[in-house]
């Protein structure tokens, strides 16, 4: 019998069925379970953007999406937000995009050949609501782009940002997303290679307490020669949260020489926690260095008595070691916004541990 | 300064008992030694004192300045003045060693309710004292321990020893991996904190960190518990004839 499901009040008002835990690639992601209520879902996403110089923001018709929430969000935002970033561009001041706090939105930013660009997103809110944003970047030959991504959402927001990146030849990608959760939230990174010689650095971090749950998923597709990747994500995650990675690399025949690594290392810090991960290597090309590593465990009892030994005391202890744990992943972050990202954490910390 | 007395501990929930009734008083000013064979107990002896997790206490009490140690957290024993050199120093990954000790240090002030000491302070006395133990200042600048040899580890417990000032010092098998030169810079820093006011327990195989390090007593451990006293020629003899005569 081939029947269609009874579409839950949100999927009515959205016209179609959400992602949920039958699909392979949204199964610890339940949006259909977790977004329930049916009003305030349909409204579109007014994002605030500080411009730098140079830089031109226009609107444009949207290209059909084939992602289901892609799909959802061409239905909603109307317009695609188009930036483009001409050749050569470069500039000390940072495209900042924010205001990210509810409804629909379609961005696409382009940068032309050698074009360098810093985009920091603040995805926060400060009452419940529901997000999802489907994001392009097109990276001509040699442009450079760094993305910072902060977010930290009110505890009953849903939020799904997906973002694809297409690279061209020579283009570098750095990449850091800082969460502190959500009743749900997804970031996707989807990121094409097209070109040889790209490189990219895909980081990030997620400290969940409470019901919090982020999912940190990435799909890299090498399709040429070269490119050097490196990913790691570190998750700590306490009380009732859940943290999701589910990261691959998919290396096709004609990426020779592709030198990838993948990490994911998870702290949990109660027994009530969930940490659920999927790293994935699927290679085809025979001449590469690829790698993947998991670890998910707890902080480590005789390090924690070594420091109370010299006085320090046992939630300090934690926190400091938690801190150090969690700031490998921005190793490669400019200084400011490092010191921005650590700040923040150890704040975090402080109040929980 | 402490009085061990009839103390009797046991590891896997009880299963199995390590010290056994064991003795032991160290005057303020007097540096004692333990010596014994493998599995007598001596590293447990370290860690009963600091409150390691995992150590059962069934008997026996220990008093440390008047106050009973045992009911105190390990990071308060520490606010006291209670130091323990590790046997394995632990590597502290992403926490650079200043961070780390400055933490610590301010840390036991708070407790003992003293101000913290300033950033410039600090850092004058960590240089001095580095330097005498010929410490490279780019090691103090890594993550702690991590990816030091067995000996440059020893040596930054000596450091971090003498940067915190303890009253009631331990130390597990110092000696073990440091090579003579290390050894003898070793010995000095900690002779240059023998004082009137400071107790210390050697814990050690071997009797050549004596020769470097003379202590006011020298006691047998075995099976868990004192079996034989003397003064510094106690341990000479022992380094001849053995452990056997004491063996359980």
């Amino acid at each position: 019998m081939n029947t269609q499901p009874n579409f839950t009040p949100a999927e009515t008002a959205l016209g179609g069925v959400l992602p949920h835990r039958r699909m392979e690639a949204w199964k610890w992601t339940d949006v259909r379970k977790t977004l329930k209520g049916g009003t305030g879902l349909t409204l579109v996403c007014e994002p605030h953007f500080e411009i730098p110089e140079g830089v031109n923001v226009s609107r444009e018709t949207i290209l059909p999406k084939t992602s289901v929430m892609g799909a959802i969000a061409s239905r909603f935002a109307l317009e695609s937000i188009v930036i483009n970033v001409p050749e050569g561009f470069k500039s000390t001041q940072v495209l900042r995009i924010s205001n990210l706090e509810k409804g629909h939105a379609s961005l696409c930013i382009k940068l032309a050949k050698g074009a360098v660009l810093h985009v920091e997103e603040v995805h926060k809110t400060s009452v419940s609501g529901f997000v999802n944003l489907d994001m392009q970047f097109d990276l001509a030959q040699g442009a450079k782009l760094t993305r910072t991504i902060f977010h930290h959402d009110h505890a009953e927001t849903t939020r799904i940002a997906t973002a694809h990146i297409n690279a061209w030849a020579d283009a570098e990608i750095t990449q850091h997303t800082l969460s502190f959760g959500a009743a749900l939230t997804r970031f996707e990174t989807r990121v094409a290679l097209l070109g040889a010689n790209i490189k990219a650095d895909i980081h990030g971090a997620y400290l969940l307490g409470d019901k919090r749950h982020v999912d940190m998923t990435s799909y890299i597709d090498f399709s040429n020669e070269s490119a050097i990747v490196r990913q790691s994500v570190k998750g700590v995650v306490s009380d009732k949260a859940r943290g999701v990675f589910q990261g691959k690399f998919h290396v096709r025949r004609p990426a020779q020489f592709t030198d990838a690594e993948m990490r994911h290392d998870a702290l949990m810090l109660s027994d009530t926690c969930e940490i659920r991960a999927k790293p994935e290597l699927e290679i085809y090309a025979d001449d590469v260095a690829c790698a993947h590593g998991n670890t998910i465990g707890a902080l480590d009892e005789s390090s924690l008595f070594y420091m109370r030994q010299r006085g320090i005391p046992l939630g300090q202890a934690r926190s400091l070691l938690t801190q150090a744990f969690v700031a490998d992943a921005f190793e490669t972050m400019e200084e400011g916004a490092k010191e921005d990202f650590l700040t923040r954490i150890s704040t975090w910390l402080e109040a929980r541990l | 300064m402490i009085k061990i007395k009839n103390l009797t501990a046991t590891v896997n929930d009880g299963q199995q008992t390590i010290l056994n009734g064991l003795d032991l008083e160290v005057p303020a000013g007097e540096v004692h030694a333990i010596m014994g064979p493998n599995g007598a107990g001596k590293s447990t002896l370290s860690y009963v004192l600091t409150g390691k997790d995992g150590y059962d206490v069934t008997d026996g009490s220990v008093e440390y300045l008047g106050e009973d140690l045992l009911a105190m957290e390990p990071e308060d024993r520490a606010s006291k003045g209670v130091f323990l050199s590790f046997q394995y120093p632990l590597e502290i990954p992403g926490v650079p060693t200043m961070t780390f000790l400055r933490t610590a240090l301010n840390a036991q002030l708070k407790s003992r309710g003293e101000d913290p000491m300033t950033a410039p302070d600090f850092l004058k006395k960590a240089r001095a004292i580095a330097s005498d133990l010929k410490i490279k200042p780019d090691m103090l600048r890594r993550p702690l321990n991590v990816g030091f040899s067995g000996g440059e580890k020893k040596r930054m417990e000596i450091f971090q020893m003498m940067m915190l000032e303890p009253k009631f010092i331990i130390m597990d098998e110092t000696d073990s991996g440091l090579d003579v030169d290390a050894l003898r810079i070793v010995a000095d820093g900690v002779n240059a904190l023998r004082s009137p006011d400071r107790g210390m327990l050697i814990i050690t195989h071997y009797q050549r960190l004596l020769d470097y390090i003379v202590p006011d007593r020298v006691h047998v451990l075995s099976a868990g518990k004192i079996v034989a006293s003397g003064d510094a020629d106690f341990a000479k003899k022992l380094e001849k004839e053995g452990y056997d005569e004491y063996a359980a």
